[in-house]
């Protein structure tokens, strides 16, 4: 096999990737950012890294938590790399208050509201199970936590939302 | 399982199908149960922000001199794998039409039959349900929310179609295993049917999706298609 053909049978296999998962890599780094822009320069570095680090993925039946991973990856670099503080919800910067300035639905702006409001630690674990659909053995897995501790986060991060709704 | 144990525990996933028999017979905590899996979809649908388009960086070129060959796809029930060439499929057939080579009939239907052949597993007859916890896995609250009924649901596997999440369903019919997937994001005009070497079905118009309904031959399909619309509604 030529090395043009390699590459060019390499490159659909990335596209055919980044097809299927894209809006889901989009939607953990904006969950995980909670901001629209910072998240398109998290996607856009995964991406990248995902490119160059390819060929390790051998079966592509894993490409998605690989691909979250990543994006996981990039996002705690981004934060690491420009020490950003704190989100404050009340003094948001425009493309923050994009993520939460989307649904006609008011019952709806609220409980987005209260997940932006949610500690990282209780956020990333719901996102990847209510949005990604992942076991809690498999996010504790991802996080690096115990499963006890991921169902623990869970069971908080629900009640702190169904607290915020009921307000 | 007390009721404080089963409410951490359904707060922790809303799948979680243990506790059986304390929640059968506690008023209490099947009201929570009900709570928690509204509430989780309500939580669904606020994560679905908009996804803008996608701006591919540029890749530079690797070196590839130490590669031979990417891995064997294997001809299994492996979803992406199946998606990735079913999108390959797509896109060619796309081409040749364009390029007015000849004219080709490619439709979703192909891809409905495409992918079932493509995963005979599917069609294995079962009696055996599948948990609440693997339907949620295969039915993501992002895309849809699927009630059982009182359909015996003998397959749930999250899939791809054309580049979408499909979930796939197979549930017990009259004389055998009916094929069902949820496709949220390929809108059709109007019901088109589907004629397969052995089977037969329709896909349905549901809103800006459509599902598929695919059974035997010889299987009354009309009730089963009453069943299944009363039990879909899109979250996306």
């Amino acid at each position: 096999m030529t090395s043009s053909s390699i590459q060019g049978e390499r490159r659909q296999r990335f596209d055919s990737l980044v097809s299927v998962f894209y809006q889901d890599m989009y939607r953990f780094a904006a969950w995980l950012s909670r901001d629209k822009a910072i998240a398109e320069d998290v996607v856009q570095e995964a991406l990248l890294r995902a490119w160059k680090s390819l060929d390790a993925l051998r079966d592509d039946d894993a490409a998605k938590p690989w691909l979250l991973t990543i994006v996981r990856r990039e996002n705690a670099r981004y934060f690491e790399k420009r020490r950003l503080e704190t989100v404050d919800i009340d003094n948001l910067s425009a493309s923050q208050a994009a993520l939460l300035a989307e649904s006609p639905n008011e019952e709806l702006d609220d409980l987005r509201t209260a997940i932006f409001g949610l500690d990282d630690d209780y956020r990333e674990p719901l996102v990847l199970q209510v949005l990604m659909g992942y076991s809690t053995s498999e996010i504790a897995e991802m996080m690096g936590l115990k499963q006890g501790a991921v169902l623990t986060r869970l069971h908080r991060a629900r009640h702190k939302l169904k607290d915020s709704v009921e307000q | 399982m007390n009721c404080e144990e089963y409410r951490e525990a359904i707060a922790a996933d809303p799948a979680f199908d243990g506790g059986v028999s304390h929640v059968a017979g506690c008023s209490d905590c099947q009201a929570y149960q009900r709570e928690m899996q509204s509430l989780n979809l309500r939580i669904a649908k606020a994560m679905l922000v908009d996804v803008p388009e996608l701006k591919m960086p540029e890749l530079p070129d690797i070196d590839t001199s130490g590669v031979t060959s990417l891995p064997t796809p294997k001809r299994s029930m492996k979803p992406v794998w199946f998606a990735i060439a079913a999108t390959v499929v797509l896109a060619t057939s796309i081409s040749v039409r364009m390029s007015g080579v000849f004219e080709s009939d490619y439709s979703l239907a192909d891809d409905v039959l495409a992918h079932i052949d493509h995963e005979p597993g599917s069609l294995r007859a079962s009696n055996a349900a599948v948990s609440d916890d693997r339907l949620v896995r295969a039915v993501p609250a992002s895309l849809a929310t699927y009630e059982r009924g009182e359909s015996l649901i003998t397959y749930a596997q999250p899939c791809v179609i054309n580049g979408n999440s499909v979930p796939h369903l197979v549930i017990r019919g009259q004389y055998g295993p009916v094929t069902i997937l949820l496709m949220p994001d390929e809108k059709v005009a109007e019901a088109t049917p589907i004629e397969g070497a052995n089977v037969k079905g329709v896909i349905l118009p549901v809103g800006d999706g459509s599902i598929a309904i695919v059974g035997g031959r010889d299987e009354p399909l009309e009730a089963i298609k009453k069943n299944v619309l009363n039990s879909v509604t899109w979250t996306t």
